[in-house]
C-alpha cells in the first residue's frame, strides 16, 4: 500500500466511522471492521465529526468532499444500499470512494450541485430533526430519503429535494456496479451481490441456454489480478 | 482558412455517409467525409466498461457539449433531452447501435392507402400527416439485399418469394434470397419467449442483427460476450461501418476523411446551386470545401438544422424548403415495457447480444385486425434487458421494481440481489404515427459548443391514437410473460411523453414536390446538387428499427448517383 493508498483509506475509514458511528455500530460490516480497528488512533475517535481540528487535517479529506460531507454522503449511500450479511452494501463496496473520486474528475461540474444539494438536506434535517443527516439514527435517515424521494422535503431550490435523491441514487448504484477501476465495486461486491460475472470474453451457446446461475468463470474486472466468483442469492426459489 | 475543392463531401460518415463515400470512391468519385467526433478502431473498444460506454454515453454525443431540447408542446420553453441516442464518431450510430436490421413490411411504405383500402379513411386520425412513401417495398428489394449481404446481417427467412417458412418472420415482405448468415444462437430468455409465445399461437423468432453468426468477410463471429448495444464490439464481428464500408471507401484512394470537424453552413449560389459546405476543424478554424454533390448525412437533427441556418434571400425559410415541410412531421418510437421475473430458474440475460434478442411480429403493422379497435399501426414486440443494455448500471436504471417494491434500501437490494439474474423485460416498439405539429426547429435560448442554436423538439406521443396503441400491446405482453411462466410479470411507466427511440422525419421524401423535402432519391426538390440522407426522409416509422432501411436508401441514391447523376447531373424524379 502507498502513502496515498493509506491516506485514502483513512479518509474512507472515518467517513465510514463518522457515520456509522453515530447511526449504528451495525452499519459498519465485518469487511471494515479491520481498517476501523487499524487506523482508530488515526481517525480519532469516531465522535465530534464537525471538530475544527478535522478540517484541518489532510490526512483525512477526501479528494473532493470534506470530512462532514463525506460522512453525510456514507450514511446516504448505505441507506440507498444498505449492507447485510452476505448482502454487500454501498460501504462494503466503497460507493462513498467512487463519487468522491468522480466529483473530482469526470464529474467535477456537479461539484456545485452536491455542495448545496448537502447543505439542503442539513437545513432540512435541522429543521425536522435538530441534527444534521449523518447524526440520525436510519429510520430517521429513511424518513428523510422518503421525503426527498417524494419531493416532500422542504429547504431545496437548486437542486430540487428529487432531484438531489436521483442523483444521489444514480451515484451510489454506479458505484456499487461500474468496474473497480473507477474506485467503487470494491472487491466486485457489487457484482458478488446480484450475481454478475463482470468483463467475460465470451459465452458459449451452453452458457447461453442454461438456466442455472453462471459458475464457469469467476468475475473479471478489466484490470488483471482482480478476480472473484460471481456468488449468486443463496436462496432458492 | 483553408478551401478545397473535390466532387463530393458528405457530411456525418454513419449509416448512410459510409455506404456513400464507399460507393461513389469506387465510381472514381473524389469523396470528401466531414466527421464531428473521432474515427475509432476494434482496438479501441477492448475495456468492457459499463460505465464508460452505457452509463457515460462514450460514443455518444455530449449532451452538455452538444444540447438537444425537448418540449411538450409550443406553449412552454424546451429543456435538454437527457440522452442522445445517435452517434457521435466515424461509423456514426453503427458503432455502438444494437445492431437490429429489419426489411420494412409491404404495407409500411403505404401506410395511408393501404389503411384507407381496408379500414376506410376515418381510421386516420384526422390530425395525423400519415402518407405513403414515394416508393414501394419492391424497389427498395435489391437495396435491401445488397445492404444485407455487404454488410453482414444474421437471421432467417420467413418469406422466400412468397414461400413461408416457420422460424422466421412470417409476416416478413418477400425476399429473393436467405440471409447471408444463420440466426444468432438464442439465449435463456429467447428459449423462454420462443416456448411462450407459441404456446399463445404467436410467431417468434431470432432477431435479424448485423451481427455476424459465422465468420464473413475476414471478420470473425460473435462472442456473445453481452458488451453490446452502447458499446463498440472488441472483435469487429458488429457490422458497423467502420468495419464494413469505411475500408472499403479507403481502399478506392479517392476518399479523405476529416474527423474532428463541425460542419456549420452549407454553402449556396444566386443560381440555386449548392456550392460545397463551411466547417471549423479540430483546431477551430473556420475552412470551406467546394464540391459539386454536396449530401448531408448527419443525424436528423443536423439535416434539419443545417437547412435552417443556410437560409439565403433565394431560400428565406431555409434550403430545400419551398413546400414549408422542413422539420415537421418528427416521428419517434415509443418503447412500452412490460417486466417478467422468473423464480424456477436464472435467465442471465447479459449474455448474448443485448437489444431485441427475440421478437414476434404478430401485432406489428397491419399484420393483425385492426377492425373495431381505436388505433392503428403496432409494433415490434421483443424480449431485452431493461434498457436493451444488459449490464447491472442499466439494469439499477431501467429495471423498476414491482409495485410494492421501493427503488432503494434492503427491499430494492435484495430485489437486485434475486432478479438481476432472473428477468426479462418485453419491450413494444410502437409506429406512432406522423402530426405536423410534431417539430424540429431551432431553439431561440440554448446553444451548442460552436455558438450554434440546438436543435429544438416539439413532440408528445400522448395522442388518443398511440395512447390507445400502448394499452393493447402491454396487455399482449402481460400475456406473454405469463406464458413464458414468470412468477411475476408488470408494467414499466410511460414517461413524460418525450420522444423515445430512433427519431425519425423533418425532411420527409414524397412524390409532389410540394408537400415533400426530398424524392425517392433523397435528393431535394429544390437542389439537384443537394442530398439529404437517414431516417429524417421517412414519411412514417413502421415498428421496426429503422437502420437497415436507412441502409438501403444509401445504396439506392448511391446506384442513382453512379449510374444516372454522375452521367446526367440533374433531378433524379
Amino acid at each position: 500500500m502507498t502513502k496515498h493508498d493509506e491516506t485514502r483509506r483513512a479518509f474512507l475509514v472515518r467517513a465510514a466511522a463518522g457515520a456509522g458511528a453515530v447511526a449504528g455500530a451495525g452499519l459498519v460490516p465485518d469487511a471494515f471492521a479491520g481498517n476501523l480497528e487499524r487506523t482508530k488512533d488515526a481517525v480519532s475517535s469516531a465522535a465530534a465529526p464537525t471538530h475544527p481540528a478535522m478540517h484541518a487535517n489532510a490526512e483525512i479529506q477526501g479528494a473532493f468532499f470534506n470530512h462532514d460531507d463525506a460522512a453525510t454522503m456514507s450514511a446516504l449511500t448505505e441507506r440507498l444500499m444498505p449492507g447485510a450479511p452476505d448482502k454487500p452494501g454501498a460501504l462494503d463496496a466503497s460507493v462513498l470512494n467512487y463519487i468522491d473520486l468522480a466529483l473530482s474528475g469526470a464529474y467535477a461540474d456537479q461539484q456545485e450541485f452536491y455542495r448545496r444539494g448537502l447543505a439542503q438536506l442539513d437545513a432540512y434535517c435541522g429543521k425536522t430533526h435538530g441534527k444534521p443527516f449523518r447524526e440520525l439514527g436510519t429510520a430517521q435517515q429513511d424518513e428523510v430519503l422518503m421525503a426527498l424521494d417524494e419531493g416532500k422535503a422542504t429547504e431545496f431550490d437548486w437542486p430540487t429535494a428529487q432531484g438531489f435523491f436521483n442523483t444521489l441514487r444514480t451515484h451510489t448504484m454506479e458505484g456499487m456496479f461500474a468496474d473497480p477501476i473507477y474506485g467503487g465495486n470494491k472487491d466486485f461486491a457489487g457484482w458478488k451481490l446480484v450475481g454478475f460475472p463482470g468483463a467475460q470474453m465470451f459465452y458459449s451457446p451452453k452458457d447461453m441456454e442454461s438456466a442455472e446461475a453462471f459458475s464457469r468463470s469467476p468475475i473479471i474486472g478489466l484490470q488483471t489480478g482482480l478476480v472473484g466468483i460471481a456468488k449468486a442469492p443463496a436462496r432458492k426459489g | 482558412m483553408a478551401t478545397e475543392k473535390t466532387d463530393v463531401v458528405i457530411v456525418g460518415v454513419g449509416a448512410a455517409g459510409g455506404i456513400l463515400a464507399a460507393e461513389l470512391g469506387k465510381a472514381g468519385m473524389k469523396v470528401i467525409g466531414l466527421e464531428r467526433g473521432p474515427r475509432l478502431t476494434t482496438a479501441d473498444f477492448a475495456p468492457h466498461d459499463e460505465l464508460r460506454y452505457f452509463q457515460r454515453m462514450d460514443l455518444r454525443p455530449n449532451i452538455k457539449r452538444t444540447p438537444i431540447t425537448w418540449r411538450p408542446n409550443a406553449g412552454v420553453r424546451a429543456t435538454p433531452i437527457p440522452i442522445q441516442n445517435y452517434g457521435s464518431q466515424a461509423g456514426g450510430g453503427t458503432v455502438h447501435y444494437g445492431t437490429l436490421s429489419w426489411r420494412f413490411h409491404e404495407d409500411d411504405f403505404r401506410v395511408r392507402s393501404h389503411t384507407i383500402e381496408r379500414y376506410g379513411a376515418s381510421a386516420i386520425p384526422a390530425d395525423s400527416s400519415v402518407a405513403d412513401w414515394p416508393l414501394t417495398y419492391a424497389d427498395l428489394e435489391p437495396f435491401y439485399d445488397r445492404a444485407e449481404y455487404e454488410l453482414g446481417v444474421s437471421g432467417k427467412a420467413g418469406n422466400l418469394q412468397g414461400r413461408k417458412i416457420e422460424g422466421g418472420n412470417i409476416f416478413e415482405a418477400p425476399r429473393h434470397r436467405e440471409y447471408p448468415l444463420p440466426a444468432l444462437h438464442a439465449d435463456q430468455s429467447g428459449l423462454l419467449f420462443n416456448e411462450g409465445a407459441h404456446k399463445l399461437g404467436y410467431h417468434p423468432f431470432s432477431s435479424p442483427r448485423a451481427i455476424l453468426s459465422q465468420p464473413y468477410q475476414d471478420r470473425p463471429s460473435c462472442t456473445y460476450c453481452g458488451y453490446c448495444q452502447s458499446f463498440g464490439c472488441h472483435v469487429g464481428a458488429k457490422s458497423s461501418i467502420l468495419v464494413t464500408k469505411l475500408p472499403e471507401a479507403d481502399a478506392t484512394g479517392n476518399f479523405k476523411l476529416l474527423t474532428g470537424t463541425m460542419c456549420y453552413h452549407v454553402n449556396t449560389d444566386n443560381s440555386g446551386r449548392a456550392t460545397g459546405v463551411s466547417y471549423y476543424g479540430p483546431d477551430g478554424s473556420d475552412n470551406t470545401i467546394e464540391a459539386e454533390i454536396v449530401i448531408l448525412a448527419p443525424f436528423i437533427y443536423d439535416n434539419v438544422r443545417l437547412l435552417m441556418i443556410s437560409k439565403t434571400e433565394k431560400f428565406p425559410n431555409g434550403l430545400a424548403n419551398s413546400s414549408g415541410q422542413l422539420g415537421k412531421h418528427l416521428t419517434a418510437h415509443m418503447m412500452a415495457k412490460v417486466f417478467a421475473a422468473f423464480d424456477d430458474r436464472f435467465v442471465n440475460i447479459y449474455m448474448g447480444p443485448s437489444a431485441q434478442k427475440h421478437t414476434l411480429d404478430d401485432f406489428n403493422a397491419d399484420n393483425f385486425d385492426h377492425s373495431g379497435m381505436n388505433f392503428m399501426r403496432g409494433a415490434q414486440i421483443s424480449i431485452s434487458p431493461a434498457d436493451l443494455e444488459a449490464g447491472p448500471i442499466g439494469t439499477a436504471m431501467s429495471l423498476e421494481p414491482p409495485p410494492g417494491t421501493p427503488r432503494w434500501g434492503a427491499a430494492y437490494r435484495d430485489f437486485m440481489a434475486k432478479y438481476f439474474t432472473r428477468y426479462g423485460t418485453l419491450v413494444a416498439q410502437t409506429e406512432n404515427l406522423p402530426y405536423a405539429d410534431q417539430t424540429i426547429d431551432l431553439d431561440p435560448n440554448i446553444r451548442d459548443q460552436w455558438g450554434m442554436p440546438a436543435p429544438r423538439l416539439t413532440y408528445n406521443w400522448k395522442r388518443p391514437n398511440e395512447l390507445a396503441r400502448v394499452e393493447f400491446l402491454m396487455q399482449k405482453m402481460e400475456g406473454i410473460g405469463r406464458a413464458m411462466g414468470a412468477s411475476k410479470v408488470w408494467r414499466g411507466g410511460l414517461g413524460p411523453g418525450a420522444p423515445g427511440a430512433h427519431h425519425e422525419g423533418g425532411t420527409r421524401m414524397g412524390s409532389d414536390p410540394k408537400t415533400s423535402v426530398v424524392n425517392r432519391y433523397s435528393q431535394t426538390w429544390d437542389i439537384p446538387n443537394l442530398f439529404l440522407m437517414g431516417s429524417s426522409t421517412h414519411p412514417t416509422m413502421a415498428g421496426f428499427n429503422p437502420t437497415l432501411t436507412i441502409q438501403a436508401l444509401a445504396f439506392m441514391t448511391a446506384d442513382a448517383i453512379v449510374n444516372r447523376y454522375k452521367k446526367s447531373p440533374g433531378a433524379l424524379a
